[in-house]
């Protein structure tokens, strides 16, 4: 019964009949967005507490590579887990304005959780889009012109995206026939061409729209900096990641050739600069945000493209870490929206905030002993030991950019703690709910920072699951149609006897 | 030889589709031509999957009475086809709401422009004094006043509410 | 500066393409799927078509997303567009435009038909060409045709919104009753029938049906939405001049 299909199915259906509930009862539908979120949690929990080995869901009954799986492993159901609970976090509760911008909410968080687990490159394709329509609409839900100027530009980025990404499934089609990933997997030979590669290259700068990567990333700062905070904090947290998570799985699945990876690291090394120098020049706290977005979403990339499990254990990690600060981030600025000079006194008018900016912004440098101190140095050991000269040159782009990073980082918390003029001080004082909202991922950053043992060994398990290509392929032709416990022993079963 | 010909016609076709498209992405200025651009793109996209599928002399997908031996087409890149056309409606409807709207809030249908009057409403409302911001536009139409600027922006902003 | 990148982008990018398109053969791509599912998809669905085997069977949850895409675009589009309709209605009021007698009238008499054609498409779409996007777009043609003969006239938006939730809803639903049956989500069920007749290939029908209605509704509703601005944007003839300064400026 508990299926994890639910976790698509259900946010899709409040959705759809919302506006029909709304239109008899606005109370209830308030709750219902919360409600089917807690739902979506609890599926996704309860998988993750059951799984001790990796299985597929053939949806519809059809074995694969035929029809659809969902791929459970422990990095999905990580990822399915984190999209309703910071959803629930960053809900807008109090200042919800009609039942479009909740379902769109809801749409976007079943979206996710699809994308998180699908393991068809089609199906991928069209979560992607469902998720890509959602934050168009989430993007303009302010209504001024400039937010639909934005949307605008970041539509057509999107679709430019969309068509690219398309090319190459078509391309992938074209190749091997197939489309469910593992299967893609199993005739990984046949992609290593010139036509595999570059369906490899449209893929990732089609869906690297999403994750911020360099030559698709013009929207990044316009959207952010005039969507409503939640938003912002939504896409460049959770969304973004998604995205990469779909690069991961063709990376570790197909194409684990030098060309592919060396691909990934190049476009990361350029986020970064691109990311980071324009972060450094820009003069207001958003847009600052996410330029060193795009720059932190590059240092993912670069990590994920050191082969082995070493690239995996930092690419997550980053991964992670970003997840946890950037929204907590974004969240301030919400009443800290503007001129980076404007911040003066920001820190007498409301000290925990500016005590958890400097958290944040410690962290995000990779100051020890804060959890993004460690993810940074998994992230260099791992360059050190690729040991090659590109290897290298990533390494001192990473040092530099972190130099950089500091620079800005520390001169804006510098200016929080200087005296302001009385009359904008009081502009900057920060409502006690957005407090607690951002306080709830400074908990999270601290809570990590106090069982950074077993959260080490507990992602170094995720890399090592994820980064087996093999276990991957037989995880997802073992599936039927059958109760998921009996699936475990029966993978159990069938790797005793290999 | 003509088969040669119709494969790369084919191919090539789709192909030409998509750079046309993209082409027509990167370089138009006009907001609705982009839109246009972009369903060129995509109907370039949509084509290269049925081709995918394509094989000759066979015939479509369906059973009768008739087909039970013969040679059909893959059926998979058409079903692929029918979800990518239909998401791709989809996404141009909302970029044409999206363009009257941006025409209503800024006059005008030039991609330039529209990304100047973003750039500087983001300054604006972020209290970054354009002036002083790098993001001058080159060549050779001034900037209006700062405190003009700065009303037009409330203007802008105040009617959208 | 943005227009030579941007070329050498797109040159790019079309070498590419053109390169690989150099190595391809039309009809020589592997059917690894796409063969299996000629095979064996008629005893496994019981559909005589089988793209509809493909469409609501195998791949059924890309449809489920397909359909929640088209949700989500409507939404997002009043969602947009629904400020301006606040500010202006009251202001401005809409003019119901009458632009003669036989536009109307073929309208109103296209419109049974267009019913009729769009339900026969729907329901035959596990048997011949079609289904449920084909007939919903009929459907929503039907709905647009008055629309488009009498400017101006009302769209029953709260009647599109109840069709368009039901038909999304019982999608999922029907998806959900084979979860609860024991068998995955989305699983066919009710048994095939005798293939080639109306009822037949289980939930498929129904499921069709769901999508058409859902198609039609949702269409509808973002045609109405964009008529609807249409007669409100003033100055015509000045987006045509900024259109044409905009290409003196491109040249």
């Amino acid at each position: 019964m508990n299926n994890i299909a639910f976790t698509v199915a259900l946010p899709l259906l409040a959705a759809f009949l919302l506006p029909i509930i709304s239109n008899s009862s606005k109370s209830a539908a308030r709750f219902i967005g919360p409600f089917v979120l807690l739902a979506m949690l609890g599926f996704s929990l309860a998988y993750f507490n059951m799984l001790e080995h990796p299985v597929a869901i053939a949806l519809g009954g059809f074995r694969p590579p035929l029809g659809i799986t969902f791929h459970l492993d422990n990095l999905s159901l990580l990822m399915a887990s984190i999209i309703p609970l910071i959803m629930l976090v960053l809900w807008p509760y109090a200042n919800i304005e009609g039942y479009r911008e909740e379902s769109l909410l809801l749409l976007l968080a079943g979206s996710a959780s699809g994308l998180a687990l699908s393991g068809d490159l089609f199906n991928i394709y069209v979560f992607y889009e469902l998720l890509s329509v959602a934050s168009f609409g989430l993007a303009a839900a302010n209504r001024t012109g400039a937010a639909f100027a934005a949307t605008f530009r970041y539509l057509v980025m999107s679709g430019l995206g969309t068509v690219l990404a398309l090319t190459g499934i078509g391309l992938i089609y074209t190749q091997t026939g197939t489309l469910n990933l593992a299967h893609i997997g199993l005739l990984a030979s046949q992609l290593n061409n010139p036509a595999g590669l570059s369906a490899f290259a449209l893929i990732v700068i089609g869906i690297g729209v999403k994750a911020e990567i360099f030559p698709v990333n013009g929207w990044v700062p316009e959207v952010y900096s005039t969507a409503s905070p939640r938003i912002s904090a939504l896409l460049a947290g959770l969304i973004s990641k998604l995205a990469v998570l779909v690069i991961v799985r063709l990376l570790v699945v197909a194409y684990q050739g030098p060309e592919a990876l060396t691909l990934l690291l190049v476009l990361g090394m350029l986020g970064i600069i691109w990311g980071e120098l324009s972060a450094w020049r820009s003069k207001d706290l958003k847009r600052m945000l996410s330029f060193s977005s795009i720059g932190q979403l590059g240092m993912v990339l670069v990590a994920f493209s050191i082969p082995g499990e070493a690239g995996m254990v930092a690419g997550i990690a980053m991964m992670l870490h970003h997840l946890v600060v950037k929204p907590g981030l974004f969240m301030l600025t919400e009443h800290w929206n503007g001129s980076l000079n404007k911040l003066a006194g920001a820190a007498k008018s409301s000290p925990l905030a500016a005590v958890l900016f400097m958290l944040f912004a410690l962290s995000l440098i990779g100051v020890p002993p804060f959890p993004g101190f460690w993810a940074k140095l998994l992230l260099v050991t791992g360059l050190v030991e690729a040991n090659t000269p590109l290897y290298l040159t990533a390494l001192a782009v990473l040092l530099s950019a972190t130099v950089i990073e500091a620079h800005y980082l520390m001169h804006t918390a510098i200016r929080m703690y200087s005296k302001g003029k009385k009359k904008q001080v009081k502009k900057l004082h920060q409502t006690p709910f957005t407090l607690t909202i951002i306080s709830v991922f400074a908990v999270v950053l601290i809570t990590a920072l106090i069982t950074m043992a077993p959260l080490g060994n507990k992602l170094q398990h995720i890399a090592a699951e994820s980064s087996d290509r093999a276990l991957y392929i037989n995880t997802t032709f073992a599936a039927r149609h059958t109760p998921v416990r009996k699936q475990i022993s029966l993978i159990k079963q069938q790797s005793k006897v290999q | 030889m003509t088969t040669d010909l119709i494969h790369w016609l084919l191919y090539g076709g789709a192909m030409g589709l998509i750079v046309i498209g993209i082409v027509g992405v990167v370089t138009l200025n006009n907001i609705f031509r982009i839109v246009l651009a972009l369903a060129i793109a995509e109907a370039g996209a949509n084509l290269l999957l049925v081709i995918a599928g394509y094989r000759f002399d066979a015939i479509a997908p369906i059973l009768t009475g008739s087909s039970a031996n013969q040679l059909m087409v893959d059926p998979v890149p058409q079903a692929m086809v029918l979800t990518s056309i239909v998401i791709g409606v989809g996404i141009q409807a909302l970029a044409l709401a999206l363009v009257v709207k941006v025409y209503q809030n800024y006059k005008t249908l030039d991609i330039g422009e529209i990304h100047q009057q973003l750039s500087t409403d983001i300054d604006n409302s972020s209290g970054v004094i354009s002036l002083l911001s790098s993001e001058q536009p080159a060549g050779e139409r001034p900037l209006p006043e700062p405190s003009a600027q700065h009303e037009t922006a409330q203007l802008n902003q105040g009617g959208d509410k | 500066m943005r227009n030579v990148s941007a070329l050498v982008f797109a040159s790019g990018l079309a070498f590419l393409l053109l390169v690989i398109t150099w190595q391809f053969v039309v009809g020589g791509a592997p059917m690894l799927i796409g063969e299996a599912i000629l095979q064996q998809g008629a005893d496994k669905i019981g559909s005589a078509n089988l793209v509809t085997s493909v469409v609501l069977g195998y791949r059924g949850i890309d449809t489920l997303g397909e359909i929640a895409i088209l949700f989500t675009a409507s939404t997002a589009t009043s969602l947009v567009l629904s400020s301006l309709s606040a500010k202006t209605s009251s202001s401005k009021k809409v003019v119901i435009r009458d632009d003669g007698t036989i536009l109307a009238s073929s309208a109103s008499l296209f419109f049974p038909l267009l019913i009729t054609l769009g339900m026969y498409i729907i329901l035959h779409g596990h048997l011949t060409p079609g289904g449920g996007f084909q007939g919903g777009v009929i459907l929503a043609a039907a709905f647009f045709l008055p629309l488009l003969a009498v400017p101006g006239r009302g769209v029953n938006h709260s009647g599109l919104a109840l069709v368009e939730g039901f038909a999304g809803a019982s999608f999922i639903i029907i998806g959900i009753i084979a979860l609860f049956q024991g068998n995955a989500f989305l699983q066919p069920f009710f048994g095939h029938g005798e293939m080639g007749s109306l009822v037949s290939a289980g939930t498929l029908p129904l499921l069709y049906t769901a999508v058409g209605l859902k198609v039609g509704a949702e269409l509808s509703g973002l045609l109405a939405n964009l008529a609807e601005i249409g007669e409100i944007v003033p100055e015509s003839t000045d987006l045509q001049a900024s259109s044409m300064q905009t290409e003196s400026n491109g040249s």
